[in-house]
């Protein structure tokens, strides 16, 4: 478990900023878990909107997600704004597994450290296809550290 | 990447029958996949009320997540019935693995899986403690491996 303890924000080549709300605190008085996956997703579609810029609903091959996963390290709670950084780990010929840590406001270790697995599907067959190449040279320049 | 298995409900002890909800629906007219985290938690803080006796408001030690994973195999969609299926892999001392199947309305094969992991905790000072026996028994009644 302590190598993920190890991730530092700097690691991530795309960082985003994400608010918290109110309502993203549970009754234990820090983020609720879902709260934590909701933001591992906005840092990844944020960063297929903007550096890889897919447009979801008319791409020919569209990215969906086929497996998440976080790992809770310490609690991040509302009013913190929350740095997301992102990376992509293994990329293959349709899919790509990015992964993501959540930095709490000061804290240098990861609050939540987890991955997101995208797998490109063609529109009109609805099957998984390969990436597109450009997309492929986004994903190598703006998600992988050269 | 690891393919979910084809589960079915035979595989799972307990269930909860969930009412999807139109905000659960994202751009792509299915349950976005965050959501199922929430069926997760409610599946599973469900049973340790119903079956564990959990106080959620003034019990002394809490279960806190420290890993959830899901892997989507098809989608479900509002306004489908969400039959959640909840069983216990690993149990530990002061830990346990949730194992989660998430069925649409009657079919009997799982539309995705994943796991949900607790720490119990003392709620004053946050310190891993032994998972409570009223607790442990009802984990007990539906541990079992995963299938082969």
């Amino acid at each position: 478990m302590s190598d993920y303890l190890d991730w530092r924000v700097e690691d991530f080549p795309y960082q985003t900023r994400i608010e918290t709300r109110w309502g993203d605190n549970d009754m234990l008085g820090h983020l609720n878990n879902v709260a934590y996956n909701r933001m591992i997703e906005t840092v990844v579609v944020r960063f297929t909107m903007g550096p890889l810029a897919i447009d979801w609903q008319t791409a020919r091959a569209y990215p969906l997600v086929v497996e998440s996963l976080c790992r809770f390290h310490r609690p991040l709670a509302f009013p913190e704004t929350i740095t997301a950084g992102l990376r992509a780990g293994r990329l293959g010929g349709s899919s790509v597994t990015y992964e993501i840590g959540l930095f709490g406001e000061g804290n240098e270790v990861p609050g939540a450290t987890g991955h997101f697995i995208h797998v490109f599907i063609d529109r009109d067959s609805q099957k998984s296809v390969q990436i597109p190449d450009d997309i492929r040279a986004g994903i190598q320049a703006d998600a992988i550290k050269g | 990447m690891s393919k979910p298995q084809a589960e079915t409900r035979d595989d799972y002890g307990y269930f909860l029958d969930l009412q999807s909800r139109w905000m659960d629906n994202d751009l792509y007219g299915h349950v976005n996949n965050v959501t199922y985290y929430s069926y997760f938690d409610t599946v599973v803080n469900y049973f340790l009320i119903e079956k564990g006796g959990l106080d959620i408001h003034a019990a002394p030690v809490i279960g806190v997540v420290i890993e959830s994973h899901c892997n989507y195999a098809r989608p479900v969609a509002y306004p489908d019935l969400i039959a959640c299926g909840l069983r216990v892999g690993h149990l530990g001392n002061s830990s346990d693995r949730y194992e989660v199947g998430i069925f649409r309305n009657d079919e009997a094969e799982a539309a995705a899986a994943g796991h949900f992991v607790h720490v119990f905790v003392n709620r004053a000072d946050n310190t891993p403690v032994p998972i409570p026996a009223p607790i442990r028994t009802a984990l007990e009644a539906i541990q079992r491996s995963a299938p082969a």
